[in-house]
């Protein structure tokens, strides 16, 4: 972010930067930046809070008419209390799957245990469209979930599997494959009223779920792997640093 | 949470002391008075429209997102699984506050909107950035963008 500053300021335009990562913003030195001492993922600090998300952005437009760079100031607030530490307590997603640990001796007993995940899933995520107003996150391929599934095992049963997503590598298909069947779980358990925090969906997705159970074997076949950029994809791709206490060393 | 505060040492330290490059100093441009200004968002949230092609690890590039668009219809390929994206599911404007940018504007706290705003995919060297930026850079002095936020995710 700090790069595209220099870049687009450096051609005449004014910028600011919204830095969620102030060591960054501090040794790349853009014109202009803000450090917003949020969540990684929010740099307008919370959902559905309006009048907060005004203030950071017109904090931040505030700052495009000095010229005293580099400048870096620091948002003196923390977002406004959602009411997540009590809706944390007790949240349990909406159906009761079958949990992680499969029987690795049968592969088509697991398939069948995602299919079944994925289709008690299914009302809950017709649910959410309801509630979101038809907004969905998942569409980053034309895949079926059950297709996602299939693919998804078939290469952990088979890693010289083709490319199943027009115009992209195997490696970047699969990602774009499980980030379609993660979306849908999460928007499925964000049916239950009450705000999810990642950790929590991450915990439950990481911890009982046949699906997270899949995203960290796909893991461990990858960091294992002799391609190198398939080391790298199963490094950052898979399972998020704060979900790692789910992978069993 | 994915307050850096709260992860475990060792992953907070990749993310926050990744090796970083070295700029010299931009002069600050100066402009009109806020409320005289053209404003353009630039996200590294890697939204795009459903219909667009997804972003490319390592690539330099980026998506329009046309300011009329309905922006629920954005969705997110970025690589990164390190950051919160539950209030991105939620709100949209949480990662582009397209809707609060129309609000000051109706307020008469900016000039204008721009027609379009702009998204990268962080997680891309800033080196193969560059070509791109600076051509975006043409394409928004073109269009009489004089202010940009940048929001990183």
């Amino acid at each position: 972010m700090g790069g595209l500053a220099h870049y687009i300021e450096g051609a005449g335009i004014p910028t600011v930067v919204i830095s969620l990562i102030r060591r960054h913003t501090e040794v790349m030195k853009p014109p202009r930046g803000l450090f917003v001492p949020f969540e990684l993922g929010r740099p307008f600090g919370a959902a559905n809070e309006p009048n907060f998300q005004r203030r950071v952005l017109l904090d931040a437009l505030k700052m495009l008419e000095r010229t005293d760079g580099p400048i870096l100031e620091d948002f003196p607030d923390t977002p406004p209390d959602t009411g997540i530490a009590e809706d944390i307590t007790g949240w349990t997603c909406p159906v009761t799957l079958n949990g992680p640990n499969p029987d690795l001796s049968d592969m088509a007993k697991i398939i069948l245990g995602l299919k079944q995940e994925v289709a008690l899933l299914a009302p809950w995520y017709d649910e959410t469209l309801k509630t979101m107003k038809g907004r969905r996150l998942d569409g980053l391929t034309t895949l079926s979930k059950e297709g996602i599934v299939d693919f998804l095992m078939a290469f952990v049963e088979d890693q010289s599997v083709a490319s199943i997503v027009e115009g992209e590598n195997l490696i970047r298909s699969l990602k774009l494959a499980a980030d379609d069947l993660r979306h849908y779980y999460y928007q499925a358990a964000m049916a239950k009223p009450g705000i999810k925090s990642d950790v929590e969906l991450g915990d439950w997705f990481y911890g009982e779920t046949l699906a997270g159970w899949l995203f960290i074997k796909i893991r461990d076949i990858m960091l294992n792997s002799d391609d190198k950029d398939m080391k790298v994809a199963g490094r950052t791709n898979y399972v998020p640093n704060a979900m790692l206490k789910h992978v069993v060393q | 949470m994915v307050y850096l505060d709260e992860m475990p040492e060792g992953p907070r330290n990749m993310i926050v002391n990744q090796e970083l490059p070295d700029y010299e100093e931009t002069r600050c441009v100066g402009g009109p008075p806020l409320s005289d200004r053209k404003i353009a968002i630039v996200t590294t949230a890697g939204l795009h429209r459903r219909e667009d092609k997804h972003f490319t690890p390592g690539v330099g590039e980026y998506r329009i997102i046309p300011n009329e668009i309905d922006m629920d219809e954005l969705i997110m390929s970025h690589v990164s699984t390190n950051f919160d994206r539950t209030g991105f599911y939620q709100d949209v404007n949480l990662v582009l506050p397209v809707e609060r940018l129309k609000e000051l504007s109706t307020e008469g706290q900016i000039g204008e909107l721009s027609e379009y705003h702009y998204s990268f995919m962080g997680a891309t060297p800033p080196a193969a950035l560059a070509a791109v930026a600076e051509d975006l850079a043409k394409t928004l002095q073109n269009d009489g963008v004089n202010g940009v936020v940048l929001a990183g995710v």
